[in-house]
């Protein structure tokens, strides 16, 4: 009897272990492909791409230009070309701006709306986020439109100097990075926004009834709650830089003179205007994905660090 | 919450400075967009004369003595409308951000499911889960040109399939990632005692877990659908037929070839505003919720 019921439960057991696995794998696969071929498997391959000699068409047996190792000769080009470099100061200059500018201006917004009593304050909210919802196609034409030398900018800035007259500016990468800083605020103040109600609220009454001034609630306690969120806030705009593409694409298209280009429409332009050059493109794509790892790196370590949040 | 009666906050002072700086952030944000609502209703001579006033406020005198009255007009629109092919366009931006979003939630709680409750700690949930976890933060831009050779070689360049397999698969880390997170939330207990009362694990799955996933499956459809909605990168390189395109790869044919053409451009732009517009103020506590949850996390 007792022999049996083990038995049967062995038997089950042993079913439930394939049907355990065999679920297992059939929940996971679906999306897991489709990752898959979408993330994983382009990321290594633009490695190869870069030192191989590829210039499109079938990848094995074009008769025309059979496949080839090249070695490093893309990455030669690249470090050789100016507008790399062009491309990489432009990205330093929207980490700058992410950093010193959306990141400080964001916190400053949740914070005055969070402790500042304000009346309207989900008026304030809605409309302080309105333009992180928005296509950033639409807001890269808008804004293409408004600084057009027949654009509203000149009239407006006409109103303060009737002497204005619209020049090739000097600095074409201005308007870019205030479009940025308008376009992308947003995101950090519903950021901090969101921590900020995490913060006990009784710690803060607590410290009000000891006598803490505003100065001393925000650098004693509202800060240091928030460092952790303020490092992250920091990496994610530093690799979020890497992501500028749409903008510039539509606002600029790069120019003048690719002197707003950054590493995304470089590499854009190098795949996919005029005669392709795969190993260049590719050879900058395994620089912003080394670039990329390289943050999700430091994430991972400031994570541990802050402990895991939450 | 923030109820403190402090008298330094509370000096009238102290208000006006937080209400102005609020203000002009508010004027800031929302100009752009009433300056140009305002001028899609303005024909193009229009706007070369008034670019900032309010439409119909203008005269021209005309060459002969006569004088031009300019009237709000909504020409530019039936004009936007009739070359901007905006009913395919609106039907594909429904049809990928409709199937991307589904499928994501799918394929996220199956995936979930399976990290969380079938095989929680095994090598090969920590490396699949791992290699999730390393998509969030990866910068999609720096795949783009390696995924359009990959899309090519599949036969998928400038089919919709094409489209909705990337959008799927950039969709899944960050769908995983909170799936994962929500669904080991779920006492264990209610999926052992299913089982052991004998049900299969797809019975569970459909039953138990999706039910109960609806605050995540609603961050998860809030951030899948603003995202697909406004995705341009890919789409404008994976696709060139204009059956296949989407909203904003229509809007931006405005800024090619009638760059110059203000006020059908105008136009156009507001109509690519709008859905999402709409979307946004009918959602935004949900939009809010969702991206502070996505953002944080990574």
């Amino acid at each position: 009897m007792a022999e049996k019921d083990v038995a049967v439960k062995k038997k089950k057991g042993m079913s439930s272990k394939g049907e355990e696995l065999r679920a297992y794998w059939l929940f996971i696969l679906p999306g897991f492909i489709m990752y898959f071929v979408v993330m994983a498997f382009p990321t290594v391959f633009s490695l190869f791409l870069s030192i191989s000699n590829y210039a499109g068409g079938a990848l094995f047996g074009n008769v025309r230009n059979p496949l080839k190792i090249m070695g490093f000769k893309a990455y030669k080009v690249m470090f050789a070309d100016q507008y790399f470099y062009l491309a990489l100061k432009n990205n330093l200059l929207i980490v700058f701006i992410s950093v010193f500018g959306q990141i400080p201006l964001g916190f400053l917004m949740a914070y005055l709306l969070h402790r500042g009593m304000v009346k309207f304050r989900d008026f304030f909210q809605t409309i302080i986020y309105l333009p992180c919802v928005i296509s950033t196609v639409v807001i890269g034409i808008l804004w293409k439109s408004f600084f057009a030398p027949n654009g509203a900018f000149v009239d407006l800035v006409r109103i303060f100097n009737p002497a204005y007259e619209p020049t090739v500016s000097s600095h074409p990468m201005i308007k870019v990075l205030f479009v940025i800083l308008w376009m992308y605020t947003g995101t950090y103040f519903i950021i901090f926004t969101a921590n900020l109600q995490k913060i006990d609220t009784s710690i803060i009454e607590a410290a009000k009834i000891d006598g803490a001034s505003e100065m001393q609630v925000l650098s004693k306690i509202i800060l240091p709650a928030l460092s952790g969120v303020i490092v992250t806030s920091a990496i994610l705009a530093i690799s979020g830089s890497l992501k500028s593409f749409d903008l510039i694409y539509v606002m600029t298209a790069g120019g003048p003179a690719e002197r707003t280009s950054v590493l995304a429409t470089y590499m854009f332009n190098k795949a996919f205007k005029g005669a392709p050059n795969y190993p260049l493109a590719n050879a900058i794509s395994t620089v912003m994905i080394i670039i990329s790892f390289f943050f999700i790196a430091i994430t991972k370590i400031v994570e541990k660090k802050f402990g895991g949040k939450e | 919450m923030a109820n403190i009666k402090d008298k330094s906050w509370k000096s009238h002072l102290g208000m006006v400075i937080v209400y102005a700086i609020l203000i002009v952030f508010t004027v800031l944000a929302i100009y752009p967009l009433i300056w140009l609502s305002l001028n899609s209703f303005k024909t193009t001579t229009e706007f070369q004369l008034n670019k900032l006033g309010l439409p119909g406020t203008v005269e021209r005198l005309n060459a002969d003595g006569s004088i031009t009255k300019f009237k709000p007009t909504v020409i530019n629109y039936v004009d936007a409308w009739t070359r901007g092919k905006f009913p395919i366009l609106i039907f594909n931006s429904v049809l990928y951000t409709a199937v991307t979003t589904i499928v994501v939630i799918i394929f996220s709680f199956m995936s979930g499911f399976a990290f969380a409750k079938i095989r929680p700690n095994t090598k090969t949930t920590k490396g699949l889960y791992g290699s999730y976890v390393i998509g969030i933060l990866m910068t999609l831009q720096s795949i783009m040109v390696p995924l359009f050779l990959v899309i090519n070689w599949m036969g998928l360049y400038d089919t919709r399939i094409g489209v909705l397999i990337p959008y799927i698969g950039i969709g899944m880390p960050m769908g995983v990632y909170l799936a994962t997170e929500y669904i080991r939330s779920i006492p264990s207990a209610l999926v052992e005692s299913a089982r052991i009362d004998g049900a299969r694990y797809g019975k569970i799955f459909t039953s138990i877990i999706f039910p109960m996933g609806k605050p995540v499956a609603t961050t998860l459809a809030i951030l899948s659908v603003t995202g697909t909605w406004n995705e341009f990168m890919l789409i404008n390189i994976l696709t060139s037929n204009d059956k296949y395109k989407s909203l904003p790869v229509g809007v931006q044919k405005f800024a090619g070839a009638l760059s110059s053409d203000f006020g059908k451009q105008f136009a156009a732009l507001v109509i690519g505003l709008i859905p999402m517009l709409l979307f946004y103020l009918v959602f935004r506590k949900e939009i809010t919720k969702g991206v502070a949850a996505g953002a944080v996390k990574g």
